[in-house]
């Protein structure tokens, strides 16, 4: 068994590993950047340490200094998260030569996988259907040339990506050079490597996922599903599992194509394998993700299994412990976002004044945060998981509902309004989910239904409050105290959070 | 818009598009709750204030009530084009004296490790360019000057 486990990583995925260490009995040691101290994850750790330096690259990026730390608290393995290092093999290697245990793959499955061209080869290879598309060796004028090839409409991924970094929609030829360009930018800032590949569009498709789990006694299996269809700029937004999509017999094909590809890299630990399901019923693998993954608790809903429990058994060398794939009810889960779906979701910034998570049967809440938190520019605006689970599609959806309507964030823009709406839409309700479908929807953007007298709620409300000298310090009621009551409505104007 | 009180006891009246709305008592208590008694109901709503705005959730909806200071005015037409939110400056796609088309972009920004478009409102002429590739920028600073007609 492992007894003390570094935490490379931030936020609520940090909580969710330190959780799962403290439950089964393991130390936990959380490393953070300084202005991320205080922060939810770095309270609940047995072990603290701050990391030096200032940027990204200098703390949560710093393999360097992580194993240094690793091996002066005397910790015996790493977990790494999702995102920062958990798919850098470099970084995998290093902790391995360090005589500290890895809690993910192998290096050389990590680098077969992680590089989508080479795992487009690899999976060609094992027989498992991959997107029509181009692998690009070169620059600008090979990607142009490999687009021609491919036609269009057609999407351009930086061969290092993830994300959505470094990927663009490109759906006419004149487009194609500023399209490439971006993309080779923004994969050099985000991987540090500009390589693009091209693929054809396949429009109105479905983004089915494979959860993986495979230890070092010759186990793997799979656990069912997820649909991820409803995305946002190649952003996942809402998650579900079972999908309405799978027949039995559809994902018992998927299932098997999902272990051919894992076992293809020697694969051990969890992962996932992402397929592209077309409104033919075709499906096309896409990536192989050898980590945990953001959606993971939906999984754990409706099969059982505590995913992050099993890598820390499957890390220590013994059996999983999950029996034969068993899936119930239903589970969605949606991402809380510190952006503004009003105005292109640009992401926002703010003091989380108000924060009430709700509560009560079927639900669970994934965060890094609490009420007082500051939603800054440095990460990523993802403030939580709402998970639910019931018993069929149709409560789970209302639970969401109900969930999101008793959630109240106050003092940072987010987009819970826009993901309650979202589980009222017909399209939703009869599982018509593409990748495509808020651009669809809302081809000139969202705005909310505020039918009703909520405005005048607000208005009233907010009026309330500050006449009855609620949250200024020093100013006294003036309920009750003139006959002329000084409205500040005059001065007050509306936006949409 | 217009709203008026009736008295102590915060009962409110709302005229809007010339229909008046009365929306009944109305009982703010001391903590971060207002409550509400719509037709006979009484609902909750949650409140919070932030350095410049009123925070409102009500029903399912959250509303954010800018408070403007007296004196300042919020220009929306023509003008400047304004950082949506603290970055860096990525790139500048035009030249000051360019003229523009609406929906043209004009300056590339990063935040949050994604790039943002500013793109053009309306057709115009860009007058001034206050920042540089590279340099960094803090929310609603003012990024350019468009000219329209």
């Amino acid at each position: 068994m492992l007894k003390r486990v570094l935490i490379a990583n931030r936020g609520e995925i940090a909580c969710r590993i330190i959780r799962a260490c403290k439950e089964a009995g393991i130390e936990s040691v959380a490393i953070h950047a300084a202005n991320d101290s205080g922060a939810l994850f770095t309270e609940l750790a047995d072990i603290v340490v701050e990391l030096e330096g200032n940027t990204i690259a200098e703390t949560y990026l710093n393999s360097e200094q992580i194993i240094t730390i690793a091996k002066d608290v005397e910790a015996d393995s790493i977990h790494p998260g999702y995102g920062f290092l958990s798919e850098r093999a470099e970084f995998a290697t290093a902790v391995i030569e360090s005589d500290l245990i890895w809690i993910g793959p192998s290096p050389q499955a990590i680098i077969e996988m992680g590089d989508k061209m080479t795992a487009r080869r690899t999976m060609r290879a094992a027989e498992v259907p991959v997107i029509p598309g181009e692998e690009v060796e070169g620059g600008i004028e090979e990607i142009i040339a490999a687009a021609a090839k491919v036609g269009y409409p057609l999407l351009l991924k930086a061969s290092a990506g993830g994300g959505g970094k470094g990927m663009r929609a490109v759906h006419s030829p004149e487009d194609v050079r500023e399209a490439a360009e971006g993309a080779m930018r923004e994969a050099l800032n985000s991987f540090g490597d500009d390589r693009v590949y091209v693929e054809r569009l396949l429009s109105g498709s479905r983004h089915i996922e494979i959860q993986i789990l495979a230890d070092s006694h010759g186990n793997t299996i799979h656990l069912g599903e997820r649909e991820c269809s409803i995305q946002r700029r190649h952003q996942k937004v809402f998650e579900e599992s079972p999908s309405v999509a799978l027949e039995p017999d559809l994902r018992q094909q998927m299932g098997d194509a999902a272990i051919a590809a894992a076992e293809a890299v020697s694969f051990v630990g969890a992962g996932t394998v992402e397929f592209l399901l077309t409104p033919q019923g075709e499906f096309f693998f896409l990536e192989m993700n050898t980590r945990i993954q953001v959606e993971h608790p939906v999984t754990e809903l409706v099969t059982g299994v505590d995913l992050v429990r099993e890598q820390l058994r499957i890390a220590a060398g013994e059996e999983m412990s999950c029996e034969e794939l068993q899936m119930r009810g239903h589970a969605i889960e949606v991402r809380l976002y510190a952006e503004d779906p009003s105005n292109n979701f640009l992401p926002a910034i703010g003091d989380l004044l108000t924060f009430i998570a709700p509560q009560g049967p079927g639900i669970r809440l994934d965060t890094g945060v609490r009420q007082g938190d500051a939603v800054t520019p440095d990460y990523d605006p993802m403030l939580a998981k709402l998970i639910v689970w019931a018993p069929s599609r149709q409560e789970a959806l209302q639970r969401l509902a109900r969930a999101l309507d008793e959630f109240v964030i106050l003092g940072c823009t987010t987009n819970i309004r826009f993901l309650r709406e979202l589980c009222d839409h017909p399209d939703v309700i009869d599982g018509w989910t593409t990748t495509d479908m808020i651009e669809r929807l809302w081809p000139d953007g969202w705005t909310p239904d505020m039918t009703g007298r909520i405005l005048e709620v607000a208005y009233l409300a907010a009026n309330a409050a500050e006449a009855s000298g609620y949250g200024r310090k020093g100013k006294q009621s003036i309920i009750g105290n003139s006959s002329e009551l000084e409205t500040p409505f005059a001065t007050l104007s509306r936006r949409y959070p | 818009m217009e709203l008026s009180y009736l008295g102590e006891d915060l009962s409110g009246t709302i005229t809007r598009d010339g229909q008046l709305f009365i929306l009944g008592n109305m009982v703010a208590e001391v903590d971060n709750t207002v409550w509400i008694t719509i037709d006979g109901r009484r609902q909750q709503a949650h409140v919070a204030l932030s350095k410049d705005a009123w925070w409102v959730h009500f029903a399912g909806h959250t509303i954010r009530l800018d408070i403007v200071e007296a004196g300042f005015t919020a220009s929306d037409s023509g003008g400047g084009l304004t950082a949506p939110m603290p970055g860096k400056v990525l790139e500048v796609l035009v030249k000051t004296g360019q003229n523009v088309t609406e929906g043209q972009a004009l300056l590339v920004l990063e935040a949050m490790k994604m790039e943002h478009r500013i793109l053009a409102p309306k057709d115009g002429e860009i007058t001034a360019i206050h920042f540089n590739t590279g340099d960094q920028v803090t929310g609603g600073a003012l990024l350019l000057d468009l000219q329209t007609e």
